[in-house]
């Protein structure tokens, strides 16, 4: 027997979606499964069961050696036995023969492969080998794979219903996709999903992405019909920047679909071998959190908050605006939820005169009219739903959280019936917590039927309405272009070409910032003192003498700096003292000369830096700056180049931007001025390979009328 | 014991263990890939082929054989 029913198409689906590469993945008219046994509760079993009972609309072909049937349907030897074509292969063979079945595949002009198998890149360089070798023969004969070592793929598009996936039920169909790394994790987030009635579009385990990865799927996700969340767990980032660009392209736009993301497990590659501020604040989590969020990727901590956020997007509609209304049996939670609501960001507006009146009318004196409404312990499902109505009628409200404990009169499935049917008419999205297990369960079953998201404490609904208010605001704020600046790329493209590996000296990465625009202050490297009064004289006192060596990092620690010399006199004793006590304390130093400059005035200090970081390429980094930099870590970071909105951005997102933005009456700094600076940092790294790191610490954010600038910057370079 | 025997009786318990007829196997088959081998099925057939020919191998050596051919080699070596 041969299970036959071609799916049929989609006449509304876009001709680009239907001719997409990865719908032979999704959504193929014919699979095999090579390498399935007669065994049952084994994966290569299970996994072509799951194909033929799930509903799957097209044919499905085992193919196992010697066996002349699995389950009553023909089994064949090898796929190339197969009469007719077969545009998906399900390869669930020990790892040491994926190699041969793939290559059948590619004989027979399969265009789509799932490898389930284990046993590849994740058991060390022997893996790695034969996984190379799997993606070589993909690459000849353009087949678009997933995995190896994988859970599988399930689409319950019922014109598909695949599930080619060794999980144990097929999902309910839903507006969700679901992409994860871990196959473990897909399991167990199936049995949560279930539980909390929350069914999936699509349901993606990639494992070692050897093939199609995450950025792929992004975009076959973007067009698909069946998709309105992308939601992922990823565990490893190969091409950071890819993803961040392929994000984009998702989350805003046209057809904007937003991402939330679990990132786990990232590494701080290099960042045990960075010296710099930059590198060892840049070395973690910190520039994954900024670079998502510059790309619209919603990241979250949990599975629960991962789900609490889907589905109020998913089912409800956009809030136009973040002003929150509660309505509530019992004022503890009300006011737990109103703390938590302002903590996340959201406004809880007064209502209009009009709604306070419908609200009085509705409920008894002793009832609290104010957001949050109280209706009082004894409510029922007339005097909710008065309430409920009246808040999501007001002009001021954008949402409504509908919040229930089970009190002894309380009639939860009704008042849940009554949200339910406010739910069909409301144009503002509505969440409940029906607070409780046993006594709330059924309520929130017939929440859950209708599609109204339910938490089990107010909190997460607040939580989950904050994520909302960051896919909005995403959408709504302005990317702008990259600029071409006016740079001098020549005189840095002259001081790298003479610089060896490692750190530059003060007065050349002075230079570079010159040549990039950045404000830098007079300076003049100097061997004698006379050369330093000179200088001096020329520049106006006070004046400041740094020690420049190749060996030396840290001026400091050898008293390689000398503040605030207000006479000819007083930098000629400074000059000679220095050079003596350095000499003394590093003998191994080669001192190039001591730099003189100018005594920059005082200002906040900030930090301006720039790094390589191994998942995302050249990024930037922005921070209160300083010797208090790595004890308070108010930085954040955004990817080079970086335009004028999104500097703006970074300033903003610093806890120090108060002082810049002139806090208790203090000068407001020349914030602009700063975001100039980091869109040149940006553009300088993203101009040079060789240069890892830089450290603008501190830039001195002066008064607005008198500008910044840089007081200590270091360069360190890679090997020509 | 030839070769050619210990060909014969090889395939013979192959037949029997893993349930296929014996114009299926060559001496290029492989266990798992040609014959559709399981891998409870793989210490099944080194436990059967050291019953058959009385001999005792080295399990782990055994076990990373995977075609006849290699098989019929890998036993002449214990028989002969």
């Amino acid at each position: 027997m041969t299970m036959t029913a071609a799916p049929s198409t989609d006449a509304t689906a876009s001709s680009d979606f239907e001719n997409h590469p990865l719908q032979s993945v999704f959504a193929p008219k014919s699979v095999a499964v090579i390498g399935v046994t007669p065994t049952p509760d084994t994966v290569p079993y299970d996994i072509f069961h799951n194909i033929l009972t799930s509903g799957y609309r097209g044919t499905v072909y085992p193919i196992a050696p010697g066996k002349r049937n699995i389950c009553a349907v023909k089994a064949y030897r090898y796929v190339l036995d197969i009469e007719d074509d077969v545009d998906q292969a399900v390869i669930v063979f020990p790892a040491n023969v994926v190699e041969r079945a793939l290559e059948q595949c590619g004989q027979k002009g399969i265009k789509s492969a799932i490898v389930i198998s284990a046993g590849f890149r994740e058991v060390g360089a022997k893996g790695l080998v034969r996984e190379k070798r799997l993606v070589d023969i993909c690459r000849e004969y353009g087949i678009s794979m997933i995995g190896p070592n994988c859970l599988g793929v399930i689409n319950t598009d019922p014109k598909v219903q695949l599930n080619a996936s060794f999980a144990r039920k097929m999902p309910d169909e839903g507006r969700i996709a679901f992409l994860s790394q871990s196959g473990a994790l897909c399991t167990a987030v199936l049995d949560y999903a279930r539980e909390k009635g929350i069914g999936f579009s699509k349901f993606v385990s990639f494992g070692n992405k050897a093939g199609v990865t995450e950025i792929e799927l992004f975009d076959y996700l973007h067009n698909d019909p069946q998709t309105d969340v992308i939601l992922l767990y990823l565990e490893e980032l190969r091409d950071g920047r890819g993803l961040i660009e392929a994000a984009r392209r998702v989350t805003r736009g046209d057809n904007a679909k937003p991402i939330l993301a679990i990132k786990s497990g990232r590494t701080p590659q290099g960042a045990d071998a960075a010296s710099s501020h930059t590198g060892s604040l840049a070395g973690e989590d910190p520039v994954c959190d900024a670079v998502f969020r510059e790309a619209g990727i919603i990241r979250v901590a949990s599975i629960e908050q991962l789900f609490n956020s889907a589905i109020l997007y998913a089912y409800q509609p956009m809030p136009s605006g973040d002003r929150l209304a509660i309505v509530t049996n019992a004022g503890g939670p009300g006011v737990m939820a109103t703390d938590a609501a302002v903590r996340v960001g959201l406004s809880i507006p007064r209502f209009n005169e009009d709604t306070t009146a419908k609200l009085k009318a509705a409920l008894p004196a002793t009832a609290n009219v104010k957001n949050p409404v109280d209706v009082i312990g004894d409510a029922r499902a007339d005097r909710y739903g008065a309430a409920v109505q009246a808040v999501l009628d007001d002009p001021n409200v954008d949402q409504a959280l509908v919040i229930l404990t089970p009190q002894s009169m309380t009639d939860i499935d009704s008042i849940a019936k009554g949200v339910c049917q406010l739910h069909e008419t409301a144009s503002k999205p509505i969440a409940c917590s029906f607070m409780g297990a046993a006594d709330v369960g059924s309520g929130i079953h017939l929440l859950q039927k209708s599609h109204i998201p339910h938490y089990i404490l107010p909190e997460w609904a607040c939580e989950a309405m904050a994520d909302v208010q960051r896919i909005r605001h995403w959408r709504e704020q302005p990317i702008g272009d990259i600029e071409a600046l006016d740079v001098d790329r020549a005189t840095v493209e002259s001081i790298l070409s003479s610089a060896d590996e490692g750190y530059l000296s003060e007065d050349r990465s002075l230079s570079i910032m010159g040549a990039y625009g950045l404000p830098v202050p007079a300076h003049r490297l100097c061997t004698t003192a006379d050369q330093a009064v000179a200088a001096a004289d020329q520049f106006g006192y006070p004046v400041v003498l740094r020690v420049i060596s190749p060996q030396i990092v840290h001026k400091s620690e050898v008293h390689g700096v000398a503040l605030d010399l207000a006479s000819a006199d007083a930098v000629r004793a400074a000059f000679d003292e220095m050079w003596r006590r350095v000499s003394e304390l590093m003998p191994e130093a080669e001192i190039t000369g001591l730099l003189v400059r100018p005594m920059i005035p005082d200002g906040y200090e900030v930090i301006l830096g720039a790094k390589r970081d191994p998942s995302f390429g050249p990024t930037v980094m922005f921070g209160l700056g300083g010797i208090y930099v790595e004890l308070f870590k108010d930085v954040t970071f955004g990817l080079a180049p970086l335009d004028r909105h999104t500097a703006a951005r970074m300033v903003q997102q610093v806890k120090a931007c108060r002082l810049l933005e002139g806090a208790r009456g203090r000068v407001c700094s020349d914030i602009e001025g700063i975001q100039d600076c980091l869109v040149r940092v940006g553009q300088l790294i993203n101009d040079f390979d060789r240069i890892l790191e830089l450290d603008v610490n501190p830039l001195i954010a002066g008064p607005m009328n008198k500008g910044n600038m840089v007081a200590d910057v270091r360069i360190r370079l890679a090997g020509v | 014991m030839d070769k050619a025997e210990v060909e014969q009786r090889v395939k013979k318990v192959v037949c029997q263990v893993l349930n296929v007829s014996d114009d299926m196997i060559t001496p290029e088959s492989h266990f798992v890939f040609d014959l559709g081998a399981e891998s409870t099925q793989s210490v099944e057939l080194v436990a059967a082929f050291e019953g058959e020919f009385k001999i005792e191998m080295d399990d782990e050596a055994a076990l990373a054989v995977d075609t006849v051919g290699a098989a019929v080699d890998f036993i002449a070596g214990y028989v002969k």
